[in-house]
């Protein structure tokens, strides 16, 4: 099998970040779910970059799009889509509670003033 | 509901204000408004200082959330309160203080809960091209939704009941919340008039107002709370 540069780069950078989550978590600065999610993603993406042909064609093939690059794309793209409207809602539910807090030092302000 | 008991508390959500406010609030007290509230939503340019040097009731958020915020901060507080009427108004100097005698007027012939001045119903008014054009575009999307057909959507000068206030609760911040009150009401089954009011466009108050950036803005998060919430 020829070995490219990017079969080389690609699992080492995966590996270094491996071991920087799990320093991370050690230390108590990300919870469980978020160190195994991470570790997930990285180790993924490092057997990936080792067997990208095999894999894509594989994706293709269970998508049933007959060029492997375009079915690892569109899967990307779909993923991503995913991410940002996940990260929508939450930025979204942030602006309420901001809203909602700001509301309640308002109103608390004003009673205060009242009683006063 | 007998004409003389009539009690409102006037509400301005305001941000960034103070080179008009003492003029809006003159006005309102010389058309005999004097419960007078001040919604500052996070002013950074002595808004609220001045408010308070001029005596009215200020209720403070400590950062901008928008004027969907600070109306429902006043709502909030018309709650805690009791209070059995509330009026909205611009604090830009826009809207014109003696109209809030009209919408009374309005709600006490009609006997209606909700009622939004209109500033399409008078027609020597001059109003800018792109106001008209931003607010034909909002009231079509409102009206597209709603059961109602309103004139003016996008009316900042409404007057509420005790039955209103206590109904509607509003969830958009920004200026969505026009259309968003009205649907609201619709939803509580609450009564809904409008009446003709004036409106005075100075360089000051159309650079207040929204444009076409915070319009499309608006109607996204209209559109988004409509299909998801």
């Amino acid at each position: 099998m020829e070995i490219r540069v990017f079969q080389i780069v690609v699992p080492l950078l995966s590996l270094l970040f491996a071991v920087g989550l799990t320093t991370r978590y050690r230390k108590s600065r990300i919870n469980l779910r978020e160190y195994l999610f991470s570790l997930i993603f990285w180790s993924g993406l490092a057997v990936f970059s080792l067997f990208p042909d095999e894999i894509s064609v594989f994706i293709a093939r269970v998508f049933g799009i007959a060029s492997n690059v375009n079915a690892v794309i569109f899967l990307g793209m779909g993923i991503m889509i995913y991410l940002i409207f996940m990260l929508y809602g939450e930025v979204r539910e942030n602006r309420r509670q901001l809203t909602d807090l700001a509301r309640k030092i308002a109103l608390r302000d004003a009673e205060k003033e009242t009683e006063e | 509901m007998s004409k003389k008991k009539f009690v409102t508390w006037v509400c301005l959500p305001a941000y960034n204000e103070a080179p008009v406010l003492q003029e809006v609030i003159s006005e309102l007290r010389s058309e005999g408004f004097h419960k007078i509230c001040i919604l500052n939503d996070g002013s950074t340019d002595g808004t609220e200082e001045l408010a308070r040097q001029l005596g009215v009731l200020v209720v403070s958020h400590p950062i901008n959330r928008g004027a969907g915020a600070a109306a429902m901060t006043g709502i909030e507080l018309a709650r805690r309160r009791g209070w059995q009427h509330l009026a909205f108004m611009d604090a830009d100097g826009q809207h014109i203080a003696h109209d809030l005698h009209s919408l009374h007027e309005q709600m006490y012939t009609q006997q209606c809960d909700l009622v939004v001045g209109s500033r399409f119903l008078k027609t020597n008014l001059c109003i800018p091209r792109s106001r008209r054009l931003l607010n034909n575009i909002a009231n079509g999307m409102t009206n597209l939704f709603a059961r109602g057909s309103y004139s003016d959507s996008q009316s900042g000068m409404r007057l509420l009941n005790r039955k209103a206030i206590e109904a509607i609760s509003l969830k958009i911040d920004g200026f969505g919340f026009c259309s968003e009150m009205l649907m609201e009401a619709e939803n509580h089954q609450l009564a809904i008039e409008e009446a003709a009011i004036s409106v005075r466009y100075t360089a000051y108050s159309i650079s207040k107002g929204q444009d076409l950036q915070i319009g499309f803005t608006t109607a996204l998060n209209f559109l988004w709370n409509l299909l998801f919430r």
